[in-house]
């Protein structure tokens, strides 16, 4: 068979194979029935604006968002972006956001996880408080901690003062070289219970018997961790690390409640300066053609996440 | 019997010695971070029963001199203009909330169901499209999906919330879900449709009670995002009786700025449902984030 036919074995093996998926499909009609209502929602509110932020990124489109008074521009919003100052000072901003965020709080995190492993009294009402500050709304810590860097009355500030090691207290979100440290606490405040939610489980998904018998051949408490608990946990830590980073990319309300991107843009990050070009200054077509950057950047983020994902899959398959 | 176990605990406290090290350094840490937690909690409760006045004061006063609810009794008086507009900005949350749960509950679960027992074609795909969702933030649908609602007419109602917290909360209750599903044997099942059940029924009277923390677990969790939401909210609607908490909150403050007893109040009268439903179920959502993310 394979001698006779050079070409046209692989075409019609692709078209047997096609005409199999459409077979097939046809026959898991009815499962399809149940996904139907979760895929229509998400066709509308997902697939629909993507096409339509795509759409307007080539377009200039007036203040009052009429759609039918809309200028193509072709690619200039996009140099426009890519020339401006603020751009850069944005990206480096969101960096930093970003990777000390999603690093602090997974060490945070998956410390707290290992601490808590252990079993001791008032355990339960420790992990719970550790959990309240990410389960609260982020409104309501962006204002705790704006009262709490107030730079009259903010207690850090006063408690600098009573302890000398400052004359007046400092001003922590209106000074440029301090705000964003300042919001990534905050920040890392509300985030490290989640790394702490994935790593406690993680953790109780290492077998017992690996790491009693690591003691048994003498392996220290560093060196158990090290080689027994961690590579068990390089999946969990994959995916918390990921989920952690988008989420912290895409962070909004800490920044812009507790400084509104300011001052001088040193805590803007690219979502809150889309936001303010969108609906603060009414720039559509500039706000659509970040958007559109920005869900380059997150389709890339997105690979890894799936790959993480499936990796997790595989591994489940062969064990 | 008694030489063995005296021989064991020997090794043990040996060793212990090494171990302490770790121990003590994990007690340490966790005092830390207990302090770093729980710190601004007390701070805002402690600012929320001053007067307005007593809050204003450099050095500060660490415990009140008059504690007073008075900012509590402002917020939830129904006769004053306060109160009034609180008590409906909660009474919002809570219609939105609840609309949402129950929403994404009924979507998600023959979603997830679907996601754990069928092995249609494009499954995977289908299941990565909906996890991808996870990745975007609101900002990117803030404008198209303005205009959408703005041509079918939901700007300024509740159900153009409730529609798009429905999306960003199903991907994630999706998950949760499977996992759940993922851990009840097809056995069970398969054993009820030899009774001569249908698939619909197996699913029914067998999977779904064995689910119910599960569901649980993913209620909670479309709950609180959808309480918590903050910038759909903040876009979407811009007459005041409608407003959500946190934008309620955020219009009502930016107003008078000065009033921090009463913001801490309201911020921490705004955490209550959340903490307290987080605090009971507690159980059922970490189990289902366990199951959900790690053995997924």
């Amino acid at each position: 068979m394979t001698i006779v036919s050079g070409k046209a074995e692989p075409r019609r093996r692709l078209q047997s194979a096609r005409s199999d998926v459409l077979r097939k499909m046809w026959g898991h009609r009815a499962d399809y029935a149940y996904v139907l209502p979760a895929i229509a929602v998400m066709l509308i509110v997902i697939a629909y604006p993507i096409y339509y932020t795509i759409e307007l990124s080539f377009f200039n489109t007036p203040p009052g968002l009429q759609l039918r008074d809309k200028i193509f521009v072709g690619f200039s919003n996009y140099t426009a972006i890519l020339t401006s100052g603020v751009f850069w000072q944005v990206t480096f901003n969101t960096l930093i956001w970003t990777v000390a965020s999603t690093f602090v709080s997974f060490v945070l995190g998956f410390a707290a996880a290992l601490a808590l492993h252990r079993d001791f009294v008032g355990r339960g009402v420790l992990r719970a408080i550790l959990i309240i500050p990410w389960v609260i709304s982020a409104v309501a810590a962006s204002y705790i901690w704006k009262w709490i860097y107030h730079s009259d009355f903010g207690i850090i500030g006063a408690v600098l003062v009573e302890l000398g090691w400052a004359s007046r207290p400092p001003n922590f979100i209106d000074s440029v070289s301090t705000v964003l440290p300042s919001l990534i606490v905050v920040n890392i405040w509300r985030e490290f219970p989640f790394a702490m939610i994935m790593m406690t489980a993680g953790l109780q998904t290492v077998p017992e018997q690996l790491l009693r018998a690591a003691k048994v051949d003498g392996a220290n408490a560093w060196q158990r961790f090290w080689h027994v608990t961690f590579p068990h946990l390089r999946n969990v830590s994959t995916v918390t690390i990921l989920l952690l980073a988008v989420a912290n990319f895409n962070s909004f309300i800490i920044p812009w409640i507790m400084t509104g991107g300011g001052p001088s843009n040193a805590s803007h990050i690219w979502i809150t300066h889309i936001y303010e070009l969108a609906f603060g200054r009414q720039r559509w077509g500039v706000a659509s053609a970040y958007s559109v950057l920005l869900f380059i950047i997150l389709m890339t983020l997105g690979y890894f996440y799936v790959r993480a994902l499936s990796g997790n899959e595989r591994k489940d398959g062969s064990a | 019997m008694s030489t063995v176990s005296e021989t064991i605990s020997r090794g043990r406290s040996a060793r212990r010695v090494r171990i302490d090290g770790w121990r003590w350094g994990g007690r340490a840490f966790l005092v830390f971070m207990l302090l770093y937690t729980a710190l601004p909690m007390i701070w805002m409760l402690l600012t929320s029963i001053k007067s307005g006045f007593a809050a204003m004061q450099f050095p500060p006063q660490w415990w009140p001199d008059q504690p007073t609810l008075a900012s509590y009794q402002k917020l939830l008086d129904p006769q004053n203009s306060v109160g009034q507009d609180f008590l409906r900005f909660f009474w919002n949350s809570l219609i939105v909330s609840t609309a949402t749960t129950i929403l994404s509950v009924i979507v998600a679960v023959p979603a997830a169901y679907a996601f754990s027992r069928f092995t249609f074609p494009g499954r995977n795909f289908l299941f990565f499209a909906v996890l991808l969702r996870n990745m975007f933030p609101a900002v990117i649908f803030l404008v198209p999906l303005f205009i959408l609602m703005r041509a079918i007419g939901l700007v300024n109602t509740h159900g153009s919330l409730v529609l798009t917290y429905l999306t960003f909360g199903l991907p994630l209750a999706i998950w949760l879900l499977k996992g759940f599903y993922d851990n009840i044997p097809v056995q069970l099942e398969q054993a009820a449709r030899i009774d001569g059940a249908t698939r619909f029924q197996a699913f029914v009277l067998i999977v779904m009670p064995l689910s119910t923390p599960g569901v649980i677990a993913t209620a909670i969790y479309s709950f609180i995002g959808a309480w918590n939401e903050y910038i759909y909210a903040y876009t979407f609607l811009s007459k005041n009786e409608q407003l959500t908490l946190p934008v309620g909150i955020q219009r009502f403050f930016s107003e008078n700025t000065t009033d921090f007893p009463g913001l801490m109040a309201a911020s921490f009268m705004m955490s209550v449902p959340v903490v307290v439903l987080f605090l009971l179920l507690q159980r059922y959502f970490v189990r289902a984030l366990t199951e959900g993310a790690v053995k997924h």
